[in-house]
């Protein structure tokens, strides 16, 4: 029973919301390899949502493609859960592993990516006045993944529901922090800069005369 | 150590070169033969000019005398054009070519037979309805209007009504609609411009602007709920900014409003009962983003003093802070931007008033005491040609000269308009989708589109329905073998 190769188990854990997850565990199934490419996809997602999407519906946000953005979207944002998530769970008796974190959600974004795609397809095919078919998958989707993602963080962690949801709430949080912390870093960092490139600049400056 | 510094040095330096020279791009937008518009996104570009400067009118020229600081200008019906030569106290009449002076009025007979100096005219206006010449005679603290033979027929005070409440009456403008209804711009009212019937009485105030809600205000009308009354009466009021210039054109009056602070209601279309047409438009009259003058520590924020309306339906709007014309259509799509602050022709040092006569655009200049004319481009020509029959509705006999405009500058946006709804009028839709997508309107890219596909479903009707059903027999197929190569492992 359920003998299945790593991509039948995206399948199976995508298309069973509620036991699909619990049965990855019980299996000790679920690659990372598939999960970074899950993550790929969706980094390429997002791209192809906000710069191949049809004319028809708007014109792209920006004049210039810049990649940091979606590569923030994508990678950073997914890093930062994964690790807020798994922090808050080491400390609230969680008992995935960071690994099992990262390939579990991953799993559990392929309704919102697969959604991406169709409704860039679909931008290319519909007019204006139907717009609220690609409305109806992006919703679908999306509400899918959310389904997932919390089915997949309580099997990952075995947790009731309840505590599912406070460890979904403290995750966001955390990610909140990290990016505080991150901001923080960043601007302290150029004040650094700042300062020891003036230094530099003085003694460039007195070492030239 | 030596070598190694120089190296570094000149590293610098030539960084440091390669940044001013990167600033020095941007600013040289500024520069006279360098016109721009703008794209799709709103950032300036490299355009063609639709005017250029034909050449700068002295007083002299005209055989008048210098002029010293004329402030505003007016082409009457006949083509005759009225300067309100502010320091001389005269007007001075020339004719359209500007060769020479067809009449300097200076002073004029009161209906008692005595006679009455201008102090300081700063407004001038003929009216092709009553034939009256109007003139705003800012230091006398009066409007007059007289008939060309310089017989006062009216002298407006001071008006004495309760609703004027301020201690001055300094005209800066004046017009008259086809009922002989008189409207004057005055210094320091900020309740709009004041209306008098034909007869001089005060009728109110017409067309207020109003104020711009910004952080600040919010934050000090909250404040107010919670001050006592005298410290109300001592802080600052949140007053509209007052009209600086209007136009008349048929039953519209068109204000604007010189504030660099304000964005608001800088330039406005009234109605006769005094209602903006402009109010809902998403228009920002002047440069999109101010640009930044370095070399003086000035963002050059727009600054509309006055505003003309041509013949055909275009807004000129001048702006004082980089002494620029925009003008835009009468849909406030922009058409061209020419002009610039320079001591060259056609570059101004204050520029105060806009005119416009057939093809040509006429700005006063009250430090360098001339009047610039402008004349239009063939690119300008054939703009406004497309553009007139464009808004008039007749998109395919506009698809030409678009053509032809697009032969100019290809990345004039109307133009891709123009094209867009043109092409897909004539129900062209593979094209009209091209045009639309480099116009920026998924709009009309929406339409083109619906009509594309609708003609590309019928056409290959056959083959979509063959592939559809084809593909949906094939993934049937597929799925019953899996089914049975599956049951049999299982057995």
């Amino acid at each position: 029973m359920l003998d299945l190769s790593q991509r039948q188990w995206v399948k199976h854990a995508v298309v069973h919301p509620v036991e699909g997850f619990e049965d990855m565990r019980w299996k000790k199934s679920g690659s990372l390899r598939i999960a970074v490419l899950i993550i790929v996809l969706l980094f390429f997602a997002q791209i192809a949502h906000s710069r191949l999407y049809g004319f028809q519906f708007g014109m792209p946000e920006q004049k210039t493609f810049n990649v940091v953005p979606y590569f923030v979207r994508s990678f950073v944002l997914f890093g930062a859960w994964v690790i807020g998530n798994w922090a808050v769970c080491t400390l609230l008796d969680g008992e995935g592993t960071a690994k099992n974190i990262c390939i579990y959600s991953a799993y559990a974004l392929v309704p919102y990516i697969v959604q991406l795609y169709i409704n860039v397809g679909l931008s290319h095919i519909l007019i204006q006045d139907e717009a609220v078919f690609m409305q109806a998958v992006s919703i679908i989707g999306t509400g899918w993944t959310v389904l997932l993602m919390f089915s997949a963080i309580k099997s990952v962690h075995q947790y009731s529901a309840a505590k599912t949801f406070a460890a979904i709430a403290l995750t966001i949080a955390a990610m909140l922090i990290m990016l505080f912390l991150l901001v923080l870093f960043l601007s302290l960092i150029q004040q650094v800069w700042v300062f020891v490139s003036t230094i530099y600049t003085e003694l460039f400056y007195r070492a030239r005369t | 150590m030596r070598k190694t510094l120089k190296k570094l040095l000149s590293f610098g330096l030539s960084l440091a070169l390669l940044g001013a020279s990167l600033t020095s791009v941007a600013a040289s937008s500024a520069g006279m033969d360098e016109t721009y518009n703008y794209d799709v996104w709103g950032e300036a570009i490299p355009s063609q000019a639709g005017y250029t400067a034909d050449r700068a009118v002295s007083g002299s020229d005209i055989g008048a005398g210098s002029f010293d600081t004329p402030s505003d200008i007016f082409f009457a019906g006949d083509d005759t054009l009225y300067i309100a030569d502010t320091k001389n106290d005269r007007i001075v009449a020339a004719d359209k070519e500007l060769t020479h002076s067809t009449g300097i009025y200076d002073s004029f007979i009161m209906p008692d037979g005595s006679p009455t100096k201008l102090n300081m005219p700063k407004g001038v206006y003929v009216s092709d309805y009553t034939g009256y010449i109007y003139i705003a005679d800012s230091e006398n603290e009066r409007v007059l209007v007289s008939a060309m033979d310089r017989n006062v027929v009216l002298e407006i005070k001071m008006p004495a009504s309760e609703l004027y409440t301020a201690p001055t009456f300094k005209p800066q403008r004046v017009l008259a609609d086809k009922a002989g209804n008189i409207y004057v711009v005055l210094g320091n009212i900020t309740t709009g411009a004041a209306m008098f019937s034909p007869k001089g009485e005060f009728m109110g105030f017409y067309g207020s602007n109003r104020v711009q809600p910004t952080a600040e205000m919010i934050g000090s009308i909250i404040r107010r709920i919670f001050l006592t009354e005298e410290k109300r009466l001592l802080r600052t009021r949140n007053v509209p900014t007052g009209i600086t210039g209007f136009d008349i054109d048929g039953d519209f009056i068109y204000t604007c409003t010189a504030s660099s602070t304000q964005k608001t209601d800088t330039v406005k279309k009234l109605n006769a009962a005094g209602k903006n047409i402009f109010a809902d438009k998403d228009v920002n009259f002047g440069d999109n983003k101010p640009m930044y003058d370095a070399s003086r520590n000035i963002l050059m924020a727009p600054a509309i003093t006055d505003i003309d309306i041509s013949a055909d339906g275009c807004i000129n709007c001048l702006d004082y802070t980089t002494g620029r014309i925009f003008q835009y259509d009468d849909e406030c799509g922009l058409l061209f931007i020419v002009g610039a602050k320079s001591d060259q022709l056609g570059g101004f040092s204050s520029a105060a008033a806009v005119e416009s006569c057939g093809d040509r655009l006429y700005v006063a200049d009250s430090v360098k005491d001339t009047i610039t004319v402008f004349r239009e481009t063939s690119f300008g020509a054939a703009v406004h040609e497309a553009n007139s029959l464009y808004n008039a509705g007749y998109y395919e006999e506009a698809l030409e000269p678009w053509y032809e405009v697009l032969r100019h500058d290809g990345s004039y946006r109307r133009a891709n308009l123009g094209v867009a709804s043109a092409l897909l009028r004539k129900g062209d839709y593979k094209g009209a989708m091209k045009y639309a997508k480099l116009a920026g309107s998924p709009e009309i890219y929406n339409k083109a589109f619906e009509g594309y596909r609708r003609e590309f479903i019928r056409s290959h009707f056959t083959a979509i329905v063959l592939t559809l059903t084809g593909a949906s027999a094939a993934a049937v197929l597929m799925h019953r073998r899996k089914k049975r190569r599956i049951s049999r492992k299982e057995k």
